[in-house]
């Protein structure tokens, strides 16, 4: 037998994501069934192959009843849809371009405002555009039933935020008053939506020691928490996070550097500190942007430029998608691989549907997960929720291997361990559960020894040499026994 | 420790006898003995009877393919041998026939108007900054492979310079030929004006003069041969390599290049063929690297095709392909090689 080293990916919660290509199509991939460990797997595809309807930004209004998704084509179309069905409720040009073609001037920034919509009619969208020349717009659409007939309602605002440079990235912050852009040659802007104005511009950080100057170049930029609108974290070309806040200064709080690409995409985590950092060269990390330290970095074998990544509202999953054509889901505590699902296509853009709830999901998981959506939730709370998952997952990852041991009934210590494999860089409870298993290991073993002569102890050697992680595992089953 | 080792060695004497027990085995490997001389013998011995095993099966073989051949039936089938590339990890990447997303995605791709032929393939080849002694010569006889290709010197410029006058020249690839230690080392093949930039290893090159009984190519347009490219990335570089030849070869030439990909090293090879009708086989001896193609055509004789290498020989190995022209800043990869992919000998990405 060929000795093969695929990892085993355990699988992740139920959930549904949505991806966007190249080549124009909008990909659905859902994960259900199964008690937390279930395969996620392309289930629909909508749109049809055509590379001038590239999608170079989407959006999603996920509310509980009648959600949109609006996607930016390359042909300077804007599409809304169903997120749920792929039907598409209306399009319209990008209008703001006069006489430039789509081609020359794509939209570089593309948000369903949904807080907006509740004081209008429910049926009614507002979209906010900002393209990559600097023309911003904000318009707002009756939703009708027949999908070709679209009024335009009076309120649609189209200005010019005249940056000079590129635009590249841009974002809404959470009660979606502000707006925030920036770019090739574009320091990062601050924009209030209400009246339209300009609240605020960073400054470039002064030259260095050597007396060079970094040129302007922002990639990517995120809010850091959904009620704040004064922080935000932005990535640029030179391999630099910054952390700019507005009430304090107009250089960056925080700078730190990550590898040696390009950052292309920055995500914020719900806990308000944590942020998700994926670069050119295809390596992810999460950072913990009040010291700009690194946590971790998410390893799978991730070889193409990171595009977009995704936070889960509710599980601790994100996902990260982009050139390698793979979406891939990772647990957010152990930074382990949950599933990749390869999509054919280079990717562009990935977001999650929050209230999707399988039928069976959603007997497992009470309802009370689904209050957590939309707050600030508390690191401890989310871990709380983690741990019957893992467990479950690691039962039946194990169900398999040591059948037999859990048939003589110490189940439960095997389990134990287990956990402890899994979830070894788990910060919430782990350490002092880890430190006692450790304990007792030692204790266990040398009891073990002695009470078992040479013999015993060779054969323990022996089977450490045979196979490493397997035999340490068996092992541990073992002692506990013996203790 | 002593005593464990003599217990050992004796159930190991016992069953050395007739038949080990196979999972006795499994338990006392040789490398735990501690004490040399034991382990050595053990070692010896377990060699032996592996020899033996594996002549007696050779044997039984050998016996049973005579008897099938003395009775008239047919032989046992042969065993295909088990390789690195047929055990290889089963990769979800491979190219299958009926994706229609994987045309749609050929037919968007950066090279698609060079192999629809609706231009033609127009080469820039130089070198990096300090070349000298073997990369003259390369190039000299790339340029002799490519057709429609135009060297020009380095000097002093960016290679973003480059790209940017190449673009301005209407090419469609520009090669750089990297140089260490006056040995070519390197190959970076940017397709323009928006294509990927591929980054191989080279290795391995022997030059036309240091191959023996070379020919000389013609001037006609060599025929390509792509093989193995079997992986999306693969397919990518397959037609990245493609985008330099013309798409029309000129069968007069008899000339073929040959880009050839196992366990992701790719090789290239340069040959003149002919098809020779040949009443006997005498005449082969004399080719120098003869080849039996097409096998049995009527009852005249054979036709053989004859293969004459021309041409440099050489490896690449793919380092990195990156999403538009050489930008190494802020460039994005759409494949890398990390040092965390090679955990396994049966893992390919080609």
């Amino acid at each position: 037998m060929p000795r093969t080293t695929t990892l085993e990916c355990p699988g992740c919660p139920p959930l549904r994501a949505l991806t966007f290509d190249e080549l124009g199509l909008i990909k659905v991939i859902e994960a259900r069934g199964k008690q937390g460990r279930a395969e996620p797997k392309l289930v629909e595809r909508w749109g049809d192959l055509d590379s001038s309807k590239s999608v170079l930004a989407a959006s999603l209004d996920d509310r509980k009843s009648d959600p949109l998704l609006a996607v930016a084509r390359r042909n300077g179309m804007i599409e809304v849809l169903n997120p749920l069905n792929g039907d598409l409720r209306f399009s319209v040009t990008n209008s703001s371009n006069n006489g430039v073609q789509p081609e020359d001037d794509p939209v570089a920034g593309l948000h369903l405002l949904a807080k907006k919509n509740l004081e209008l009619a429910s049926r009614s969208c507002t979209l906010l555009t900002c393209t990559a020349k600097g023309n911003a717009s904000i318009r707002s659409f009756e939703l009708t039933k027949p999908a070709s007939d679209v009024t335009s309602t009076g309120s649609s605002r189209t200005w010019s935020v005249g940056a000079g440079g590129n635009i590249l990235c841009s974002k809404v912050d959470g009660s979606e008053n502000y707006f925030l852009f920036g770019g090739k040659r574009v320091e990062m802007n601050v924009w209030d939506l209400d009246s339209c104005a300009k609240i605020w511009t960073a400054k470039p950080p002064p030259k260095n020691t050597l007396g060079i100057f970094t040129p302007t170049w922002f990639t990517s930029a995120t809010f850091l928490s959904k009620d704040d609108h004064r922080k935000f974290v932005a990535g640029t070309n030179s391999h630099e996070v910054r952390l700019y806040d507005i009430s304090a200064q107009r250089r960056p709080v925080i700078s730190f550097e990550f590898r040696e690409t390009a950052i292309k995409s920055v995500a914020e985590d719900l806990d308000g500190y944590t942020i998700y950092v994926g670069n050119g060269s295809g390596d992810l990390a999460s950072f913990d942007i009040r010291t700009g330290k690194l946590l971790g970095c998410f390893l799978g074998k991730c070889s193409g430029s990171i595009r977009s990544i995704a936070r889960h509202p509710d599980y601790p999953v994100i996902a990260s998608c982009g050139l390698d054509s793979y979406l891939r889901l990772w647990n957010v505590k152990t930074r382990q691989l949950l599933s990749a699902v390869y999509l054919k296509q280079p990717l562009s853009n990935v977001l999650f549907d929050s209230n999707f709830a399988d039928e069976e999901a959603e007997v497992v998981n009470p309802p009370a997960n689904r209050l957590l959506h939309g707050e600030h939730i508390a690191p401890e709370r989310d871990e709380d929720e983690t741990p019957p998952v893992k467990r479950k997952k690691s039962k039946e990852k194990k169900g398999s291997k040591t059948e037999a041991k859990e048939k003589t009934g110490n189940g439960e210590p095997c389990q134990d361990n287990e956990q402890h494999i899994v979830a070894e860089r788990d910060e919430g409870e782990t350490p002092p559960l880890k430190r006692k298993k450790s304990k007792e290991k030692k204790g266990s073993k040398k009891e073990a020894k002695a009470k078992s002569g040479n013999n015993e102890a060779c054969d323990d050697g022996g089977k450490k040499l045979k196979s490493k992680k397997s035999s340490k595992r068996l092992k541990r089953a073992d002692v506990d026994d013996l203790s | 420790m002593g005593g464990d080792n003599n217990r050992r060695k004796r159930s190991e004497s016992d069953g050395g006898g007739e038949e080990p027990p196979p999972e006795r085995k499994m338990d006392v490997l040789p490398s735990m003995i501690k004490n040399k001389e034991k382990r050595s013998a053990v070692h010896a011995k377990l060699k032996q009877q592996k020899k033996l095993e594996k002549r007696k099966k050779a044997k039984a073989r050998d016996a049973a393919e005579k008897r099938a051949l003395e009775l008239g039936e047919e032989p046992p089938a042969k065993k295909i041998p088990k390789t690195i590339e047929n055990t290889r990890e089963v990769d979800e990447t491979v190219c299958k026939p009926d994706d229609e997303e994987l045309f749609a995605g050929n037919d968007a791709d950066e090279f698609s108007s060079i192999l629809k032929r609706e231009s033609n393939p127009k080469i820039l080849i130089t070198t990096c900054r300090f070349n000298s002694s073997r990369g003259p010569e390369f190039i000299k006889e790339l340029l002799s492979v490519i057709p429609n290709a135009t060297y020009y010197k380095r000097g002093t410029y960016d290679l973003k310079k480059i790209v940017e006058y190449a673009n301005k020249k209407d090419f469609t690839s520009l090669i750089v030929v990297h140089t260490n230690r006056r040995e070519p080392d390197a190959l970076l093949i940017i397709g323009l004006p928006a294509g990927p930039t591929a980054h191989f290893k080279l290795s391995k090159l022997v030059l036309r003069k240091d191959i023996k009984n070379h020919g000389n190519p013609t001037s006609h347009e060599p025929e390509l041969v792509l093989n193995n490219f079997t992986t999306r990335l693969g397919h990518r570089i397959g037609r990245l390599i493609q985008s330099l030849f013309p798409q029309e070869p000129n069968f007069r030439g008899r000339r073929v290049v040959t880009f050839h990909n196992q366990r992701d090293f790719i090789f290239f090879r340069h040959h003149r063929y002919i098809f020779e009708e040949k009443e006997t086989k005498q005449i082969e001896s004399k080719g120098k690297k003869t080849k039996d193609a097409n096998g049995e055509s009527g009852p005249k004789g054979k036709v053989i095709a004859r293969l004459q290498e021309c041409g440099p020989r050489f490896t690449l190995k793919l380092i990195s392909l990156q999403h538009g022209t050489f930008d190494t800043k802020g460039g994005e990869y759409e494949w890398v090689h990390k040092p965390e992919m090679d955990t396994s000998r049966r893992r390919f990405f080609l």
